[in-house]
Formats: C-alpha cells, sequence, structure tokens
C-alpha cells in the first residue's frame, strides 16, 4: 500500500508541469490524502477514540428478549408454601445439625442427600482436590483441562459435593439445567444457608411437575476451596470421564459405590449465592456473567432473569460497577455537557433523543467500566466461568436480603420469591429447543437493562488503532525516500527493522514463559523474591539481546543502524497485528492495551535530536513521549492504577504485588497474561529503542 | 585487488559454513518442537492438514488395508496407495495408542503413560520422515538456486551490466530459497504436525531440480509423483516442458540480440538461451525437441511404473480405477466440505445441488484459464513461471494447507535478484503474519468458543486469498519491470561504449 501510494504521489508531482494529468482512483487519492496527513488524522481519530469510548453509555440500547420460545413469566408459578416450608425445614436441620456436630465429616453433605432422595431424585457424591497455582505456557488455549493431577493425592484437604438429578417425565435425557448452590460446609454462614433453602424448595417443586422436559440437576458445591474449584472439577468428571480409580475415594468411609451420575448436555446453568444483607431497602440482586477471557453468556439468559426479577419478583437488580467512579468530578461534568447537548439536540428536532439524564450517565458509565475490567481481566467473575469452558451459558445470582438471617417470617417471604424467580428462568429456559443462539455473545453492560453490542463498542476501538496503519504507511515511506535511492534493495529496507522487531518479540516470548521456570526453583519464594528473579533474568536477558543481534540497541553509536522511522514503522505495524488480534480473543484487553500502546507508540520519537535543538515545541515533544514511555511500562500502569484506587506502593513490595497479580493471570489461563508479555512489553521496548535511537 | 578477492574466497568458504549452520539449527528448531507435538496438536489443525494431507487419515487408511479392506473404504483416507505403504506403517502405534483411548477408554490410567510413550516413538519417526523430505527439498531448492544465480550472472555480463568476473552483487538465490524453505513457519508447522505435503513439496521441487540439472528421468519421476500424489502439479508439465526446451531463465531474447549487434566479444555461456542468441541472428529460440521427447518417454515409463505399483497394491479392491475415483475424483468433485484455508469448503456448502456441476467446472476452469496467456508471456522465464503456477494452483486448490504457500514462498525466493524491486513487500509480510495468527483464533472463536459463526474463519480465508492474489500480481509486474528495466539500462549502456 505504501509503496504504490508513493509511487501515485511522485505521478502527481511529475505531472504538475502542465502535461496531461493521469487522475488516480478515488480511493487511492483517498489513502493518498490519509496518509500525507497522518498526523492531523491520527490525532483525530484517537480523540474520536476516545469520545466514543465516552460515549458509549449513551449509545446503549435497551435488552429484549431475542429468543420468542422462551417466553418468560407466561406461566403462573407453581411454588407453594409447603415447598418452601421444606426448604426452610433443610436449612434449620443444617443450623443444628452444624451446631452439634464439628469437624471434617461428611454429614452435612449426607444430611442434603437424603433430603433429595426423598424428594426422588438420584443423589451422588464426588471427591475432588483443590488445584495450585499450575502455570503450564502451552494450556493456555487447549480448552478445559484435561490433564488431571494423579499424583500425591493427601486425605487432608478434599471436599465433597452433592449432586441430585430429577429427571424430567417429558424429556429424552439428552438435555439439563444445572442450579448450582455453593455451600461451605465447614464454616458456612446463616445467609449461606439460605441458599440451600432456596433451591430445594424449588428441587421439591421440580421434583412434582409434569412440564419439565430437561433434566434438572442440583449441585451443592463444597465452597471450601473457593466457589470456582468445586464446579469445574465436578464438570470435568462430567464431560470427561476419567476410568481410573482415584485415591480419593480410599480416604473417607463414604461410599464410593453410588457412582458418579450425569443427565445429557448442559443447556443453562445458574448459580446461587445468598450473601450479605442489602444495603437499599428492597432485596438485591447482583448478576455476574463474566467467564474467562472476557467471555460472556448469550445476552437472552441475562434478560430472562432480569425480567422476571424486576418485573414479577420486585427485587432491585444490579450488575457490578466501579463505585469510585460515581464520585469523579470530571465524569460527572462529562455527563452533564452530554446532558445538556442532548437537550439542545431535542429542543431543535424533538426525535432526536440520544440525551440521557447526568446520573445515568454516571451510573452507566461506572458499570460500564466494571464490566470492561472484569473482562479485561480475563478472570471469571464467579463459579460460572466454570461452564463457559463447556460453551454452557451461566450466570451467577448473589441475593441480598434486607432483614437480618434470623427473622423466620421474612425469611419464608424471600425464600418463596427466590424460588419463584429460579423456577420461572428454569421454565424459560426448559422451553428452549436449541443452544441459546438468537441474542448476543459479545457485549457490555451498562446496566442490568441496558447493554453495548459488539458492533458499537467496536466503532472505538476501530478509530483508535485506526492511526496505526496511517502512521506505519507514512513513516514508511519517508524513511524509504530519505535514504540515498540508488541504492539497491530499497524495498526491502524494512527487514534490518523487522529483524529487530521480531528479535524483541522473542525475548517478550521468552520473558513470558520466564515465570514456568521460576516457580520450578525449589524452595519456598516469597512473591517478592520471584519478582526479582524475573526482573534481574529479563534484564539480563534484553542485555544479551541487545550485544548479540546487531543493531538492536538503542545505546550503538552506529552509523548505519536502522532507520528509526523505519523501525518505528514496522514496531506499529506490529503493535497493530497484535492489537487487533487481541480485539479478537479479548476486547477488552485490547482496548485498555490500546489506550496506552497507541498514544506512546504514535508520540516516540528519538529524543537526542528534539534536546538539542532546544526549542519549546521539540522539548514538549521529548516530555510526552518521555512520560508516555514511563506510563507504558506494564509494572508503572500497575502501580498508577493501584495508587489511583489508594494503594500507594512503592519499593520492593509493588514487585511482589505485580508478581501476585500476574500469576492470578496465568492461574486463570488469561489471555491478557499473553498479551502483556507477548505485545505489550516488545512494544515498549521497541519504544525505548526509538526513544534513545542515536540519529 | 588481491586483498578483494582473498576476501572473497574467504567469504564463499565462509557462506556454505553459515548454511549449513542454518540448516543445522532449524532441523534442531524442529526436533525441540517436535518433543511438544503432543501439546501443540498441530496434526488437527485445519491448516495444516487438509483431507488430502492427514497423517490420521493415511492412519485410517493403513488400518483398513492391514485389514485387508480396501483403504478407501468408508471414505476417510484420500491419498496415493504408494504413500500408505511407504508412512503407513510409521503410524500403526500411533493407531494402537488412539483406539486405546479414544473408543475404549477403559484402563485410562493405565493406557496414558504408555500413550505418551508410543505417541512420541511414532510421532518422531513420521517427524523425522518429514524432517528428512523438508532438508532433501532445501538441498535441491539450493541446487536450483545456485544454476540460477550462474545463469543470471552470465546473462547480466552478456548484456553488459555486470563488468567484473566475480559475481559480486548477486544474492546467493539458492541458500536464500532454501533457508527460507527451512526457516518458514509454514513448513515447519507441516513438519510437525505430520502432514504429507512436505513429501508432496519434495516431488515438486525434485521435477524442477531434474529440469534445471537437465537430468530428464529425474524430472520425469518429480513430475510423476507429484502429479500422483496430489494432481496439481500437473500444470507443471509446461514449465518443465519449457525449462528442457529453452534453458534456464533468462531475460528476453531481443535484448542479446541487441546487445550482440553493438558488442563483437565472444564469451562462452552455458544458458542455452544466450548460447542460441549469439549463434543465430533471428529473433526465434530454438526448442531442443530431442530433450522434450526424451522427457516425454520418460514420464510415460514413469507413469506406468506408479500405475504398475497401484495396480498391484489395490487389486483386490477395485483397481486403478477406484483409485483414480477415490483420489482425483475426490479432489476434483470437492466432496469433503470441512473447513480450510481455501475458499471452495463454504462456497460448495452453500451452493444449490443442481448448479453444482456447473460451479465445479468454473472454479476447476479457473485455473486453466491462467495456463496460456501466463506461459506465453513468462515463456523466457520457466522457473518464474513454475512458481506463478504453483502460487496459482495453491490459491485454487480444492483443499490448500500451508504447505502449498511454504513451496511457492521457498521458489519466489529464488528469484530476489530479479524481483528486488518488488512492490507490497512490507504490506504483504504483515498481511501473511496477520491472517496466519488470525486463522487460529477465529476457527478457536467459531469451534470452541461458540460466540463465532463460520463467517469468521471463512473471512480469514478471503483475506489470505486476497493477499495471495497481490502477492502473485506484484511478483509477476516485479518480474516484468525488472526485464523493462534491463532494456532501458542497454541503449545507455552502448552510448557509453560509443
Amino acid at each position: 500500500m505504501a509503496t504504490e501510494n508513493r509511487d501515485k504521489e511522485e505521478e502527481e508531482v511529475k505531472t504538475d508541469d502542465g502535461s496531461p494529468k493521469i487522475k488516480p482512483r478515488p480511493i487511492v487519492q483517498l489513502g493518498i490524502f490519509l496518509i500525507s496527513h497522518s498526523p492531523v488524522f491520527s490525532v483525530v481519530f484517537s480523540a474520536a477514540g476516545v469520545m466514543a469510548l465516552l460515549l458509549l453509555p449513551l449509545l446503549a440500547k435497551n435488552t429484549y428478549i431475542s429468543e420468542n420460545a422462551l417466553m418468560p413469566g407466561s406461566a403462573r408459578s407453581m411454588l407453594s408454601h409447603r415447598d418452601v416450608s421444606d426448604g426452610s425445614k433443610l436449612v434449620n436441620d443444617i443450623k443444628s445439625f452444624r451446631l452439634n456436630h464439628e469437624g471434617q465429616g461428611v454429614e452435612v453433605q449426607r444430611l442434603i442427600g437424603n433430603y433429595m432422595l426423598e424428594m426422588g431424585a438420584e443423589v451422588s457424591y464426588q471427591k475432588f482436590q483443590p488445584e495450585g497455582n499450575h502455570f503450564h505456557p502451552l494450556h493456555f488455549f487447549s480448552g478445559p483441562a484435561s490433564y488431571t493431577n494423579l499424583g500425591n493425592v493427601s486425605c487432608a484437604a478434599y471436599g465433597v459435593n452433592v449432586a441430585g438429578i430429577i429427571r424430567a417425565p417429558r424429556g429424552d435425557g439428552k438435555e439439563s439445567i444445572v442450579l448450582v448452590t455453593p455451600y461451605d460446609f465447614l464454616n458456612g454462614g446463616d445467609y449461606e444457608a439460605l441458599s440451600l433453602g432456596i433451591a430445594s424448595s424449588l428441587f421439591s417443586l421440580l421434583a412434582r411437575v409434569t412440564w419439565l422436559s430437561k433434566d434438572i440437576i442440583w449441585l451443592v458445591a463444597d465452597s471450601r476451596y473457593g466457589d470456582y474449584r468445586p464446579v469445574a472439577a465436578w464438570l470435568t468428571e462430567y464431560h470427561t470421564p476419567s476410568f481410573e480409580v482415584s485415591d480419593l475415594s480410599k480416604c473417607d468411609e463414604l461410599n464410593p459405590s453410588d457412582s458418579f451420575r450425569r443427565a445429557g448436555t448442559v443447556a443453562a446453568a445458574l448459580v446461587v449465592k445468598v450473601d450479605g444483607r442489602s444495603e437499599r431497602f428492597e432485596d438485591t440482586l447482583s448478576i455476574y456473567a463474566e467467564a474467562s477471557n472476557g467471555q460472556m453468556p448469550n445476552l437472552d439468559l441475562i434478560n430472562v432473569v432480569n425480567y422476571l426479577a424486576v418485573h414479577r419478583q420486585g427485587f432491585y437488580v444490579k450488575v457490578e460497577k466501579v463505585v469510585s467512579l460515581l464520585s469523579s468530578s470530571w465524569l460527572k461534568t462529562v455527563g452533564e455537557i452530554f446532558e445538556a447537548v442532548g437537550k439542545v439536540a431535542r429542543s431543535l428536532n424533538p426525535d432526536w433523543k440520544f440525551g440521557i439524564p447526568a446520573a445515568d450517565y454516571l451510573e452507566g458509565s461506572a458499570t460500564l467500566a466494571s464490566s470492561l475490567y472484569s473482562q479485561a481481566l480475563g478472570i471469571p467473575t464467579g463459579p460460572h466461568g466454570a461452564f463457559r469452558d463447556y460453551q454452557v451459558d451461566a450466570i451467577t445470582l448473589k441475593v441480598s436480603p434486607r432483614f437480618p438471617p434470623d427473622s423466620k417470617g421474612r425469611q419464608h417471604e424471600f425464600c418463596l420469591r427466590g424460588a419463584q424467580l429460579l423456577e420461572g428462568t428454569i421454565r424459560s429456559v426448559n422451553n428452549l429447543l436449541e443452544k441459546f443462539h438468537q441474542s448476543f455473545f459479545l457485549y457490555l453492560l451498562t446496566s442490568p437493562g441496558k447493554f453495548i453490542s459488539v458492533g458499537v463498542y467496536m466503532i472505538a476501538f476501530a478509530l483508535l488503532v485506526a492511526p496505526l496503519p496511517m502512521v506505519a504507511a507514512s513513516l514508511y515511506i519517508d524513511g524509504c525516500t530519505t535514504q540515498n535511492p540508488a541504492e539497491n534493495l530499497k524495498s526491502w529496507k524494512w527487514l534490518d527493522a523487522a529483524k529487530q522487531v521480531f528479535a524483541l518479540h522473542l525475548l517478550g516470548f521468552i520473558v513470558t514463559l520466564l515465570p514456568y521456570l521460576i516457580c520450578q526453583v525449589p524452595g519456598e519464594q516469597s512473591p517478592t523474591n520471584r519478582s526479582i528473579i524475573w526482573a534481574t533474568t529479563s534484564s539480563s536477558l534484553l542485555l544479551i539481546t541487545f550485544v548479540t543481534v546487531p543493531g538492536c540497541s538503542p545505546f550503538s553509536s552506529r552509523l548505519h543502524g536502522t532507520n528509526w522511522a523505519v523501525l518505528k514503522s514496522v514496531t506499529i505495524s506490529a503493535a497493530f497485528i497484535g492489537l487487533c488480534l487481541m480485539s479478537i480473543i479479548n476486547f477488552a484487553t485490547a482496548e485498555i492495551g490500546a489506550l496506552l500502546l497507541v498514544p506512546m507508540c504514535l508520540m516516540v520519537r528519538p529524543i537526542r535530536p528534539d534536546l538539542r535543538s532546544r526549542r519549546v515545541k521539540s522539548l514538549v515533544r521529548a516530555l510526552c513521549s518521555m512520560v508516555l514511555v514511563t506510563i507504558g511500562f506494564p509494572v508503572m500502569f500497575f502501580a498508577i492504577s493501584k495508587g489511583l484506587i489508594g494503594e500507594g506502593l512503592v519499593g520492593l513490595g509493588l514487585g511482589g504485588e505485580f508478581w501476585t497479580w500476574l500469576e492470578s493471570l496465568w492461574a486463570w489461563k488469561s489471555a491478557t497474561y499473553l498479551y502483556i508479555g507477548m505485545v505489550h512489553l516488545p512494544c515498549w521496548l521497541l519504544c525505548l529503542c526509538i526513544l534513545f535511537h542515536p540519529s | 585487488m588481491t586483498k578483494d578477492d582473498g576476501e572473497m574466497v574467504e567469504e564463499q568458504k565462509k557462506k556454505p559454513c553459515r548454511f549449513w549452520i542454518w540448516a543445522l539449527s532449524s532441523v534442531l528448531f524442529r526436533l525441540i518442537l517436535i518433543s511438544y507435538a503432543g501439546n501443540l496438536n498441530l496434526s488437527s489443525r485445519p491448516e495444516v492438514s487438509t483431507p488430502l494431507t492427514s497423517i490420521r487419515r493415511l492412519a485410517e487408511g493403513y488400518w483398513l488395508k492391514q485389514a485387508s479392506m480396501s483403504p478407501y473404504a468408508g471414505s476417510m483416507y484420500h491419498g496415493s496407495p504408494l504413500l500408505l505403504s511407504l508412512l503407513g506403517p510409521l503410524t500403526v502405534q500411533r493407531l494402537v495408542a488412539e483406539t486405546s483411548s479414544n473408543d475404549l477408554k477403559l484402563c485410562f490410567n493405565l493406557v496414558e503413560f504408555k500413550k505418551e510413550d508410543t505417541l512420541d516413538v511414532s510421532g518422531s519417526k513420521g517427524n523425522q520422515v518429514t524432517s528428512f523430505a523438508d532438508i532433501l527439498s532445501a538441498i535441491l531448492l539450493r541446487g536450483i538456486g545456485k544454476k540460477l544465480q550462474m545463469a543470471y550472472g552470465l546473462n547480466a555480463r552478456l548484456l553488459g551490466l555486470l563488468k567484473s568476473p566475480r559475481d559480486k552483487g548477486i544474492l546467493p538465490c539458492g541458500d536464500i530459497a532454501a533457508l527460507v524453505y527451512l526457516w518458514n513457519p509454514f513448513t515447519i508447522v507441516c513438519c510437525v504436525g505430520l502432514s504429507t505435503s512436505p513429501i508432496e513439496n519434495l516431488a515438486v521441487i525434485l521435477a524442477l531440480n531434474g529440469a534445471v540439472t537437465r537430468r530428464v528421468p529425474l524430472a520425469a519421476f518429480g513430475l510423476v509423483m507429484a502429479t500422483h500424489l496430489s494432481l496439481y502439479p500437473a500444470i507443471l508439465t509446461i514449465p518443465v516442458i519449457f525449462l528442457l526446451g529453452y534453458g534456464l531463465d533468462a531475460p528476453p531474447l531481443k535484448l542479446f540480440l541487441q546487445t550482440r549487434n553493438v558488442e563483437s566479444g565472444n564469451r562462452s555461456s552455458t544458458s542455452s538461451a544466450s548460447k542460441q542468441a549469439k549463434s543465430k541472428p533471428t529473433a526465434q529460440l530454438p526448442f531442443l525437441w530431442k530433450t522434450v521427447v526424451h522427457f516425454v518417454f520418460w514420464a510415460l515409463v514413469w507413469s506406468l511404473c506408479v500405475m504398475v505399483l497401484c495396480r498391484l497394491s489395490l487389486s483386490k479392491h477395485g483397481g486403478l480405477e477406484e483409485m483414480f475415483k477415490r483420489t482425483y475424483g475426490f479432489i476434483l468433485s470437492i466432496e469433503d466440505l470441512s473447513p480450510n484455508i481455501g475458499v471452495f469448503w463454504y462456497f460448495f456448502a452453500e451452493v444449490f445441488d443442481f448448479f453444482r456441476n456447473f460451479f465445479l467446472i468454473v472454479f476447476h476452469v479457473n485455473i486453466l484459464f491462467m495456463l496460456l496467456p501466463l506461459a506465453i508471456r513468462l515463456k523466457h522465464r520457466p522457473c518464474f513461471l513454475a512458481f506463478i503456477y504453483l502460487a496459482i494452483s495453491s490459491l485454487l486448490k480444492s483443499y490448500p494447507s500451508v504447505g502449498d504457500s511454504a513451496l511457492y514462498l521457498s521458489l519466489w525466493a529464488l528469484f530476489v535478484n530479479e524481483l528486488a524491486d518488488m512492490k507490497f513487500s512490507f504490506f504483504l509480510f504483515c498481511g501473511y503474519l496477520g491472517v496466519s495468527l488470525l486463522s487460529p483464533v477465529m476457527h478457536n472463536l467459531w469451534i470452541w468458543r461458540g460466540t463465532g459463526n463460520a463467517n469468521f474463519y471463512f473471512g480469514n480465508a478471503i483475506g489470505y486469498a486476497c493477499f495471495q492474489i497481490v502477492f502473485v500480481v506484484e511478483s509477476v509486474s516485479a518480474m516484468l519491470n525488472h526485464d523493462r528495466a534491463l532494456k532501458k539500462c542497454n541503449p545507455n549502456h552502448q552510448k557509453v561504449k560509443n
């Protein structure tokens, strides 16, 4: 593209002296125009990209139920008070049992299992082990974990899940719906036990009804080692059975003869948790949907739950938001500006309705920020994340009642409403003939009832990265024309720069894999020590690269070093490819990464000529690029964002903190970790090379 | 001058040394990757293994053959029966391990360790074959490159563009092409992923090498084998006949005639084109009919051999007719619509049944339409013509894989001297890189995550096809520009002389 445009440009220049002009095609003209004015356009596009990001809460649409088969709320609830009483009885039994008995046993699980049996369900118990943080570089995208750690089973630490299955009277046993209630059998609180009450009320109803066409599985997950692990272990067993006799089965008196039971493919899953007291006047329902790597369940599932909770059960539904943004004054100003613009627009034409009140805007952007953050982190926000690995749509519903845990009457009503909500949802999913596919998979939430689809939020990203190819092309033309034109192979000038870029990306790849080796270092190391080992090995590797690969070092004073313009052009191209790839894997990471990477890549220039010239403009430019490069360093950005939250950290503590954070990323197989190591870090290093380029 | 010469000699001594270091390190790199082959799971990637080149299908075919059934029963295997006898025994352990783990799923724990071992053993055996094929291809490519480099230097000197007797400033295109082939990620992925495309590529390169070095039986053998393995190399008959008939790549004949009119010096030459140009004043290149007839004879002999061998191995299972139906018929009728990096599968999944035959003809004729114009325009550069043919066939193949791209990209590197001023090089490089990284991501999004659909992957395939088209077009135009530049240089040169 670049070279052709250059040729075309030359043609134009040549034909300026009156001879008949050959007009290039309009699209080529447009390309030439964009490339020749790339500084202006890059500023305009980047600003537009940031602006579009700020506009997103305004552009959010109301959710709607896209799949007609769901028909939420069309049937009357069949839940009776007797069912709820059954549930309450289970809760009370567990409470009294826990008061009388102490210890590790599986008595509570048995108790629940017996209740399920009484209701007419098939019961199975499953033992699982907590899993350590195993970083394995090759298992990043290899689907659900099929590798199980068979060695060193210890009976000291394991959990037991209970699962009950109701066979659908109208079904063929090929599909199922999963209901998960995580419960810590050792030290679960009263509120947690309430979730068991809700589920068991529902279960006793579902055991009787005739309309079920999908089997119902109620999984009581043993959450003493976290919510996620038991569900993941159960799902692994459900989908990839292993036929070995696990050593775990010998650990306990629990009879392993009742083997693991299965129903059909899982159509949807709901995780129910009850925690804490609601701060609001109503009972609150929080919806968590983000699974690993920013994957979301189908929007219809959230819609159904939201519709039933708001319109039938009167819950106050919310999704997670960044609370600190609610009080930020600049965002409020932005919201007020948008509101004013919206008012003006409406006064001009009453059909233009794009303004929303500033308070709504503030709420929307706080929710959007949280949605972006949790998607970008790539860590699931609850046990529902385990289902997404098997392409099952799942969400976590966290219910907070408004009463203290010991008020009996309120508890009954609360259980009734919770169970009715679940009943309605399950009934809707039960109606479904196919997988969820009608509605969106790629979206961001700005409130439980509003969403931004992929077609809208991609615009912000596209605008942000649009300057990259333009600037790369214009720099490429500059870099190739400033050299003596008689030289051979001038269209292959970029090969040297590409070598350097490749070397640094390879370095980034090695640095990304280093933690795997560092974790193999014997002895219990503190995170701080490990981060120090990592930093020293990485920087020594960097030095080795600078010494061995000629032309790589920014400090070499060779005259024939690569032209910085070409180097920058190749760097920008690499950043562009990396960001585009990442935007498909995990949009939110790419968006945040682009906010950091794009200004840095666009601004950076060799600092020496700027300092030498001593003009205000170039000094400001140098300062800007210095600041951007400083912020662009991942550790620095981590420290700054920690500081913004209010946990200022300096020195070695920061290293430890950073290591822990990264460890959590790779433990959850987050692609963000790969992005940081293999796209962001090399591009940052290359920017550093350009900054100190001897030109 | 002497110092210069000394340096040159030293450099020449150094260069092969450096070449072998790089070649060996590429083998080492393959060996390292092979030890992780189980984790990388390359042999099931649609980019690497097509229905024609997949080792899994070959294993299936071998198993059927062992069970004294037709290897083509069950529509799994569509390759040559000869390949089955050659590679089949290497897959047998793999097969055992897979049946025990996938079908029976019993004693999983016990088998697991064993399975890993057998996988490693069989995998490394298969990989040894593919690595060996790669190395052999690279060496043959290097031979082609050396010849082409010599011809380039000679022609340049004949045209008076190059003064010094040493080929200074001419890039060693053979070494470059060989290293491009060995270090191309596509080749490495195909080698580690155990697809049969390294062997098909070897056959093609063998044919070209035979034609360039004028070993007629070798050329005929390579061509027959390549055609037998994957049908499409049949179109290489044209460039191979040109190579044998007209000689190596050279600038157009007119240039030599012009130069000859001005210059009266006589120099010896090996390139037949230039030799003929000097011996005869007419603008007609003589065609070496004798060599070509020789070639045709050998081609017939080899095809007969292949037929007889296939007939023997398939004697109880329907014979040759069955083989042609299941291999060439399968290629031409595009029966398997599983996704690959080509553009056919999507189209033929969508097309109405009663249009199917029509579009089959249209799609296949596409390749044939381009043969003649290109042959006329590029007849003075038969090797380059072969490269263009291979690129076009890999673009319009029914089941393309990255192995085909690896072949034409390394052939392209044979012409670095001529294509030094190729446009869009950086753009194309970024495009190929981006598309090949995007492809697994799109596949993951569609197949594993379920959030994308077939259009995502097909869009990627279209992008890949577009880049290939730009690549072919730019290569051809760069080559033609190079010829034009030679023409421009010549009159200037004459003026200086006069």
